[in-house]
């Protein structure tokens, strides 16, 4: 009874404890009203905040549902409790500005008695457990009265008994080890920084990258690096964006369209997207180019990948020509780069294309090792690479609409294909070992 | 910040744009048709509100006049033309149209795409300016092939197996059948990312409700989402902006799905997705389930809009990002999980 006088002080705060018909209609109405009323004011910070402790009692027509319910039921309740003591020494404020570390000393001590009346309460009740405590909280046992010690322990083990302490734990450290936001295509830098000292040994230790010419990218603004697509599992992607930030003076970061067959596999698309990849397709490289970002294609596309070890460092078809159309379009210079130890570091013998469209696979690789092995045959042999770029090209002389003309835009594709070819043709022939350089 | 001044820029072409607007609305009773006409009761540029429905409109104020009306009978083609060319309607908001799946495949076809097309043509008998449906961007049809951002000119892809999406794709042609029959129509589509907020319920929100979310193990796609009060935003700017074609309407940012589980406080559940698709289409079958098979398709592919056509040509930028969408439902499903809130009828 008394609660429910509390309760009228409140505003019309309605609440889940009161007669259930009325309670609901009145509440969801006025969330309806209110998501009306304030359609396009934001106001997440009043809905997310946890507590209210002094706040006036909202205008009927304002705030969600939540809020009521919130104001209903636990701010109320303890507003005529706390708030005589929470006001009295109040009155210094205006007169000289309490130190930071007082404030924080004054809202720990509320905190802690707001604590223990909650927990006085969850006492009162026999079978309520269900007050939203964030965290069971540390400091409690040694704060509270002696007295209220066995009471605590007891709470405690309650806490630790219920499936929700474990839920809410999980949910936490579910996010450990990443960021809580992506960019837009999907890069993870936190998860990045996770993995990087795996792909820092493959750099350093494994293929022992060298990079050549890395001052060729231009300093900012899109750009678009094309190179040669090798291995039958690709490296190459990922090492050529440490060989950039690396050896780039100012250290751009690359991101590489990757073939759509990997977003088809559990695990080999989302790792991929995290680290960087974004699949391979016009709208995506636009968007990137857009935002002047430094983006590595791989024109070969599957061929590449699927390339045999005697047809090794001989560039296949350059897809369509979309890499130009690409550049023509948004007028962005194409860097040719030459990745040179890739090719070798599974060599393909030959490949099965015999019923592997069943598996969703577009061919079964053999190589030395593959089936023999099983999957530990697909780990790569450690050669040396060497990643070479090469001077920019610039389409900027051909207006956009030339991306219409295909007999240009072939032309260009096999001015840039020769560019490379000539530079893997220079490396490999400079090259006395696979695995020494 | 608010509604008013957004569109105070720009004030609308239409013809006699000083004579307040009579809109209608379908759907008047679900959680975006009640918004709306809480929202255009506030709007002194709104004349009259029409409301179309079979149950009563629990935010029906002063200018609300309701019509019962059941879309899914054969007579309420004749009945709509009647209510919308007495009432002298400029615009039609048509929002009914199922957030959840359901078993009822046959009363959802005749609700969504039949109700649709007698929606339509009672529209272009009484001859109404302007037509403003709901839409989904998941009729695009989450495939390893889409692009990371998808635009208005895509297909819309979603399986046409399940009758879920069928019915909505067969909604929007019945829609754009509408603008070429009647070329002085404005007809505007609005295909919205999943809903979130504390009072929304749909069936993403039933998802993320559960204590244990299963997702497809080794696939974890960027999703996005639009905030509730964006998406009532949205249909009022529509309502009042005239702009033709079709929008994505979808919240700045993307996330991905795992991320959206964790902020959550949900435990994932990975499952293999031969296994699930088997389960799914086995519940589904059976009445145990509350989502379809091809539901799991999101679960695995990417399925992510643009926002830039609805921003440049319709003036509509949301208020929220996708990840304060799902903080605003987190917050409030929280108090729903320990029974601190009591359910919403919407």
């Amino acid at each position: 009874m008394t609660r429910k006088k509390r309760r009228g002080g409140g505003g019309g705060a309605a609440s889940g404890e009161g007669p259930r018909a009325d309670t609901r209609q009145d509440a969801s109405e006025r969330a309806l009203h209110a998501e009306g009323a304030d359609v396009p004011q934001r106001s997440p910070g009043s809905r997310t905040r946890p507590r209210r402790k002094s706040a006036p009692p909202p205008p009927p027509g304002k705030g969600g549902e939540p809020q009521a319910a919130r104001n209903g039921r636990e701010p109320t309740r303890l507003r005529g409790e706390i708030e005589p003591p929470a006001e009295a020494p109040a009155p210094p404020i205006p007169a000289e500005r309490p130190s930071e570390a007082e404030v924080a000393a004054r809202i720990r001590e509320l905190e802690e008695r707001l604590d223990r009346m909650i927990a006085d309460r969850t006492r009162d009740r026999e079978s309520q457990t269900m007050l939203p405590r964030s965290e069971p909280p540390p400091g409690r046992p040694s704060t509270a009265p002696p007295s209220a010690a066995p009471e605590g322990v007891l709470d405690t083990a309650r806490e630790l008994l219920s499936t929700d302490f474990y839920l809410r734990k999980w949910g936490r450290l579910g996010l450990r080890n990443r960021s809580e936001e992506v960019d837009e295509f999907g890069y993870d830098p936190v998860y990045e920084q996770k993995v990087l000292p795996f792909f820092d040994f493959l750099y350093d230790k494994y293929f022992r990258v060298e990079a050549h010419g890395a001052e060729q990218i231009p300093a900012e603004g899109p750009c678009l690096l094309v190179a040669n697509h090798s291995g039958t599992v690709p490296f190459d992607g990922m090492m050529l964006r440490l060989a950039v930030r690396r050896e780039h003076p100012q250290h751009r970061d690359v991101r590489w369209l990757a073939e759509d067959v990997i977003f088809h596999f559990p695990f080999l698309g989302s790792f991929s997207n995290r680290v960087g990849a974004v699949r391979a397709c016009q709208e995506n490289a636009e968007r990137l180019l857009d935002h002047g970002a430094l983006v590595a294609v791989f024109p070969e596309g599957m061929k590449g990948i699927g390339k045999l070890y005697r047809e090794r460092y001989r560039l296949q078809r350059f897809g369509r020509g979309g890499f130009v159309k690409l550049c023509l379009r948004t007028r962005t210079p194409v860097v040719p780069v030459a990745i040179v130890g890739g090719e070798e570091t599974n060599p393909m013998l030959a490949k099965v294309e015999y019923l592997t469209k069943a598996l969703g696979i577009p061919y079964l690789p053999v190589t030395p090792t593959f089936p023999l092995l099983g999957p530990v045959g697909l780990l790569p042999a450690p050669t040396k690479w060497k990643v070479v770029f090469g001077a920019p090209m610039e389409f900027g002389e051909y207006g956009a609409e030339s991306a219409e003309d295909e007999i240009l835009v072939g032309r260009l594709t096999e001015q840039v294909r020769g560019a490379i070819q000539g530079m893997l043709d220079r490396t490999v022939g400079e090259r006395r070992s696979i695995w020494f350089g | 910040m608010s509604l008013v001044a957004t569109s105070s820029r720009a004030p609308s072409s239409r013809a006699g744009a000083g004579r307040p607007i009579i809109v209608a609305v379908t759907g008047a009773a679900g959680f975006l048709g009640s918004n709306l006409v809480g929202s255009l009761e506030e709007d002194e540029r709104i004349g009259r509100i029409v409301t179309i429905d079979v149950a009563p409109v629990p935010t029906a104020g002063r200018k609300t006049r309701s019509y019962e009306i059941d879309l899914t009978q054969p007579t309420a083609e004749a009945r709509v033309a009647e209510v919308l060319s007495a009432e002298r309607v400029d615009a039609v908001a048509h929002l009914a149209f199922l957030s959840c799946p359901t078993h009822a495949t046959a009363w959802a076809h005749e609700l969504e795409s039949v109700g649709t097309m007698h929606v339509t043509v009672g529209a272009r008998h009484a001859q109404v300016r302007k037509l403003v449906l709901w839409s989904h961007t998941w009729l695009y049809g989450a495939h390893p092939s889409n692009p990371n951002f998808l635009t208005e000119k895509h297909d819309l892809r979603a399986p046409r197996s399940e009758p879920y999406f069928a019915d909505k794709i067969e909604a929007e042609e019945q829609a754009r059948k509408l603008a070429q029959r009647a070329p002085g129509t404005v007809v505007t589509v609005l295909r919205m990312a999943p809903i979130l907020g504390p009072t929304v319920r749909n069936a993403f929100s039933q998802y993320l409700a559960r204590k244990l979310v299963p997702t497809m193990m080794g696939f974890d796609p960027l999703v996005q989402f639009l905030h509730e009060v964006d998406a009532i935003a949205a249909l009022h700017l529509a309502l009042l902006r005239d702009a033709q074609g079709t929008f994505n309407v979808v919240g700045e940012g993307v996330l991905p799905l795992s991320t959206a589980i964790k902020l959550a406080g949900r435990v994932a559940v990975p499952v293999p997705h031969p296994l699930a698709e088997t389960v799914a289409t086995v519940g589904w079958l059976a009445q145990l389930l509350d989502a379809p098979p091809a539901f799991l398709k999101y679960l695995r592919f990417l399925c992510v809009a643009d926002a830039r056509k609805a921003r440049q040509e319709m003036g509509f930028t949301p208020a929220y990002t996708s990840r304060e969408a799902l903080l605003d439902f987190v917050s409030a499903q929280r108090l729903r999980d320990v029974k601190l809130l009591s359910e919403t009828t919407a």
